[in-house]
């Protein structure tokens, strides 16, 4: 998987590299990104930089407490994600965990609710409360993002426990095609609500490095709970993920059976052919329109 | 002693696995040319060796489960049956009837020499597999596989030089002649399988096994040596087959109408006035068949009379049907129960399921009155097998007229007959057993009408939902509204065909003999979508956006109907 | 109450949870952020266990580090029957430990190369993996030849033991680091043969077998 990537769309992307926290400033630290290796720090002043072999400079960028950079030239701007800068939040870094799969798995996985009773049993799902009813997914901001509303699913109370639980409503952005922020309420505050984020860094092809943010409404004192909850809720997904064939998500419809369920999946899937991007996805050779 | 060392052609028949391999409902991870398999036995001893990707979201099967019956993904918890790889149920959705036709892609297994053999090439046939008259099923004695991080071409090469010694323990099989199979695992790896031609003794057994386990690790580690193999490779890249369509046996036939041929294996008196039919394929494989499902049999007398199928999960060497003699019979029962015999052959449709089962119920009451049992009996079954809360209610005239008694005993204490109640003593009993509704709680009944009429009423009075009390052939259980009848029109084929209720345009398609490609059959893959010229559509699918079903220039066969009296197609 | 120094994601850690589980033994789980937060390698943790690793666990003021040592530890004190660490048999003492020393290896290998690839520990990955392939043989002959004696567990007798608890986890949790299983089918079993031990518990990444 040494390969170049060649793809224009995803070379103009902004990629996360690491969790700002995690970095001591004005130490040097290795990564991959794209088949390529590639050094960041950050200055004594707090400033990020990153650059490839010795010398040549990349653009970089510090926002939701990571830091981005860029093989190509990227845009001014990255996606809105407003929850992080709200003052009475705080944002909480859960781990860059590396897997064996593409971004796009990675990030098809998180939109998806039907696994919660297989593979987050007693967590985040138990048989028999195994249906994912009808929800909404369109397209909004000017083609720039998917967003799934309305998305509820059987939460069970204790872990194992069948019969005591409530329906959770979730909210699902993708508005990078290796990022994802899910919404779930606030556990304190009904009408406002958690957000958790995967930021996948597309080391090659067929392998991420996935940061895990969270920002959260509740105060500090659970915050070490809901990181371990979050990263048990990663590792129980990982396995699944890794067995997962062809590694590249394949767009063409024909290659796996998506069933109505799969909406935010399948639009995912459309969305990544329409921007015309080829790294990490098998494409599509007609898309039938 | 002689020794043979084998190795097939890509399109050949291979060894994969031991028989000793499948035992305790494992799942076992095959690799052949770089496709993998996963390769199960169910508890009725057929072997499945299917392609190592789940239909759904191609997570490997060999992590999923082997529940004795079907094989459950991981992921989502698909469930595919034995035999076919169809899949029977979809927990995301149900209460869908489950439109899919799809099935795992199969591969031929072959159990010899007390190795699993199968061909990545369908067409090969079974003749090519028996080649080897130094080895007699009965004797052959199989030896540990021995995996090598080298090709098999190496590694044949390196076998066809060396000496291999002979036990001197077991005098058993000092005359034994050695055939070791060499298995392309992928690129880069292979594995040797040696079979003798005699069975030691069995105190002699474990010693012989030692021996040539030392023996071919030796051999193994002298080629990767000379290879300069000191590591395991990388896993090769999982190869992937080509997306077609995927069936088997019977389900092949595009046409899933059409109606099969099936010979009577037994015929039984399974109780006062009902006889009990096994039906098998006379060629090929079965269609896989749901709970609640039931069959069209054509009887000799051009008739056609529908029947539910008994069957249990993953049973699906023969469809097993309980007939009740219907005293004003027209010639259906009747003709059944005078006239078919065993070896009799007669045809059947698919299976089709108007009276599904949902399995996300908290309990699950079922009920039946008299032959009513039949698709009650496969109900309970599926939930017995999942270990899901049920309990199943029988009501009927006598002990004697009880069907399928072995089944129900199977069931334990979750069956209760109530013998010999009157019309009466029938309402009483519902109204006590029908009592108040708690949430996901599911009701299912099929039995004579006044009994329907009853619990029906008694539901109704107890707030039971109408959403949780179902009865055979409620309603379409599919949230698509197949009601509006139509034609359509190919322009490029110029030909004309009637959509009438209940039919989808695909099927009419298929039917006609025009191949389309379709995947999901439910509106969802974008795969059976076609051109429109002309018409106005019912889209009913999720694949299109909103934007392209208000320009109205493509429809999904599998679920979109029509608004007008007429859409012309670009076909 | 016994405390354990925990976490999750850990398979020493999880070794502990499986054989309490499994001997019905009562255990408070005292949560260690041994990722992202190193808290492992920080001063107040090495108050408890000076080398600075999880697992340790506090049984009423004993205090016990290492994994494989505490499973011995645990078996020995609170298995009524004895089975799980048969001290009453001294070649079964051998067996015992001589298998516990071999995961040893599984864990700084097998378990190495899953830690460098999901956290990004700095070890020799194609040595952690090629380290993991050559013990996986030896456990795969092993396990083979013990079916075909009839026996499902790694010592001798027809009970399991701390042994194959030890060794289970660096097994199953192996294609993280790039280890595929696929060559190993005696292993397999013998992995849903653990899976059935009565009282068996997950830990992420594992999943339950089907009944037998
Ligand atoms: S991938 Fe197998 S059920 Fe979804
Ligand atoms: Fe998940």
């Amino acid at each position: 998987m040494m390969q170049r990537c060649s793809d224009p769309v995803v070379l103009d992307m902004w990629h996360p590299v690491a969790a700002t926290v995690e970095l001591a400033a004005g130490v040097e630290y290795q990564t991959r990104l794209l088949g390529e290796p590639l050094s960041y720090a950050m200055s004594p002043q707090g400033l990020p930089q990153a650059w490839r072999g010795t010398q040549h400079q990349l653009p970089v960028m510090h926002a939701y407490g990571v830091l981005w950079t860029s093989l190509g030239s990227p845009p001014d701007e990255l996606f809105e994600f407003d929850e992080f800068h709200e003052p009475d939040r705080h944002n909480v870094w859960a781990g860059s965990v590396g897997v064996h799969t593409s971004a796009p798995r990675a990030v098809e996985n998180f939109l998806d609710m039907g696994h919660f009773p297989y593979v987050h049993t007693g967590y985040l799902g138990i048989e028999p409360h195994t249906e994912v009813k009808d929800y909404t997914v369109e397209i909004v901001n000017d083609g720039k993002e998917v967003l799934a509303t309305g998305c509820e699913f059987f939460q069970p109370m204790g872990a194992l426990n069948a019969l005591g639980g409530m329906l959770m409503e979730y909210t699902y952005r993708v508005p990078h095609p290796y990022c994802s922020i899910l919404y779930k309420s606030s556990p304190i505050d009904e009408s406002r609500r958690d957000a958790i984020v995967i930021f996948g860094q597309a080391v090659d092809e067929e392998n991420t490095r996935a940061h895990l943010v969270l920002s959260l409404l509740d105060d500090e004192s659970n915050d070490r709970q809901i990181q371990a909850f979050q990263q048990l809720i990663f590792s129980q997904d990982k396995p699944i993920l890794e067995n997962q064939h062809p590694k590249r998500l394949p767009l063409d419809p024909a290659v796996e059976t998506p069933i109505r369920s799969d909406k935010t999946s399948i639009a995912y899937r459309r969305w990544l052919s329409g921007l015309g991007l080829r790294y990490g996805v098998l494409p599509a050779v007609s898309d039938g329109r | 002693m002689s020794v043979t060392v084998l190795s097939g052609t890509k399109s050949g028949w291979h060894p994969i696995a031991s028989s000793s391999d499948l035992v305790d409902r494992h799942v076992y991870q095959g690799q052949l040319f770089g496709y993998e398999f996963a390769v199960w036995r169910s508890d009725d001893g057929f072997v499945n060796i299917w392609e190592n990707r789940c239909l759904h979201r191609g997570v490997r099967l060999s992590v999923g489960t082997n529940d004795g019956a079907e094989l459950v993904c991981q992921y989502h918890g698909w469930r595919y049956a034995n035999r076919t790889g169809g899949v029977t149920y979809i927990p995301a959705h149900p209460a869908d009837a489950n439109t899919h036709s799809s099935c795992a892609r199969s591969y031929v297994a072959v159990e010899r020499y007390g190795l699993i053999w199968t061909t990545l090439d369908s067409e090969t046939s079974l003749a090519d597999l028996e080649v080897l008259d130094v080895l007699d099923d009965g004797q052959a004695f199989p030896l540990r596989p021995i995996d090598l991080w080298v090709t098999s071409e190496t590694t044949i090469s390196h076998l066809e030089r060396i000496e291999i010694g002979c036990p001197t323990l077991a005098d058993s099989t000092k005359h034994s002649d050695l055939v070791l199979f060499v298995q392309p695992v992928d690129e880069r790896r292979c594995v040797v399988r040696g079979v003798l031609s005699e069975r030691p003794d069995d105190e002699a057994k474990i010693d012989v096994l030692r021996f040539y386990s030392a023996e071919l690790g030796a051999v193994r580690d002298g080629i990767e040596k000379s290879a300069g193999v000191q590591a395991a490779p990388e896993p090769a890249a999982f190869k992937v087959h080509p997306a077609v369509e995927v069936s088997i046996g019977l389900s092949s036939a595009t046409n899933r109408q059409a109606a099969v041929p099936v010979r009577v294996r037994r015929r039984w008196n399974t109780a006062t006035d009902v006889v009990g039919f096994e039906l098998e394929a006379v060629s090929g494989q079965l269609s896989t068949v749901k709970p609640g499902s039931h069959i069209d049999l054509h009887l000799p007398n051009a008739l056609v009379r529908q029947y539910s199928v008994v069957n249990a999960p993953g049973e699906l060497d023969a469809y097993t049907i309980g007939v009740k003699l219907d005293p004003t019979s027209t010639g259906g029962s009747s003709t059944l129960h005078g006239e078919v015999v065993v070896g009799d052959e007669l045809l059947v449709s698919q299976p089709r399921n108007g009276f599904p089962l949902r399995r996300d119920a908290v309990h699950t009451l079922l009920i039946a009155g008299g032959i009513g049992l039949t698709p009650i009996l496969a109900m309970a079954q599926a939930l017995d097998h999942q270990g899901l809360p049920y309990e199943l209610h029988h009501f009927v005239r006598s002990q004697n007229h009880i069907a399928f008694a072995d089944r129900l005993e199977a069931l334990g204490t979750n069956v209760t007959h109530h013998l010999a109640l009157d019309p009466d003593e029938t309402v009483t009993q519902l109204q006590r057993l029908i009592s108040s509704y708690t949430d996901a709680k599911h009701l299912y009944v099929c039995g004579p009408a006044p009994m329907l009429t009853a619990a029906r009423a008694t539901a109704s009075a107890n707030e039971w939902p109408d959403h949780a009390v179902h009865f055979e052939y409620f309603a379409n259980p599919t949230q698509q509204d197949q009601s509006s009848e139509f034609e359509i029109a190919l322009a490029r084929s110029a030909v004309t065909l009637p959509v009438r209720p209940g039919e989808s345009i695909l099927e009419v398609l298929k039917n006609a003999g025009i191949s389309m490609a379709s995947s999901c059959e439910q509106g969802v893959c974008g795969t059976c979508g076609v051109d429109l010229i002309e018409g106005e559509p019912d889209h009913q699918d999720v694949y299109l956006n909103d934007t392209e079903k208000r320009t109205g220039k493509r429809l999904m066969t599998c679920v979109s109907r029509a608004k007008s009296s007429r859409l012309v197609l670009d076909l | 109450m016994i405390k354990l120094y925990d976490f999750e994601l850990s398979v020493n850690c999880y070794k502990q949870r499986l054989l309490m589980s499994i001997l019905g033994v009562e255990f408070e789980s005292v949560l260690v952020d041994f990722f992202p937060g190193s808290e492992h390698k920080g001063e107040e943790f090495k108050k408890v266990n000076p080398l600075g690793h999880i697992p340790v666990i506090d049984d009423g003021g004993f205090v016990l580090r290492d994994a494989h040592a505490i499973l011995i530890y645990l078996a020995a004190k609170y298995d009524p029957t004895g089975n799980w660490y048969r001290t009453s048999d001294p070649e079964l003492i051998g067996e015992t430990a001589q298998w516990l020393l071999f995961a040893e290896g599984t864990t700084n290998t097998a378990s190495a190369a899953r830690l460098h690839d999901s956290l990004g520990y700095p070890f020799d990955i194609d040595e952690c993996r090629s380290g993991a392939h050559k013990l996986f043989r030896v456990l795969e002959e092993h396990l083979w030849f013990r079916e075909q004696e009839g026996l499902d567990w790694i010592c001798s007798g027809d009970h399991p033991t701390i042994a194959d608890i030890a060794i289970f986890p660096d097994v199953m949790l192996s294609e993280e680091g790039g280890v595929s299983s696929q060559p190993y089918p005696a292993i397999r079993r013998w992995t849903d043969r653990v899976k059935r031990i009565p009282g068996f518990v997950v830990m992420p990444g594992i999943f339950p077998a089907a009944t037998a």
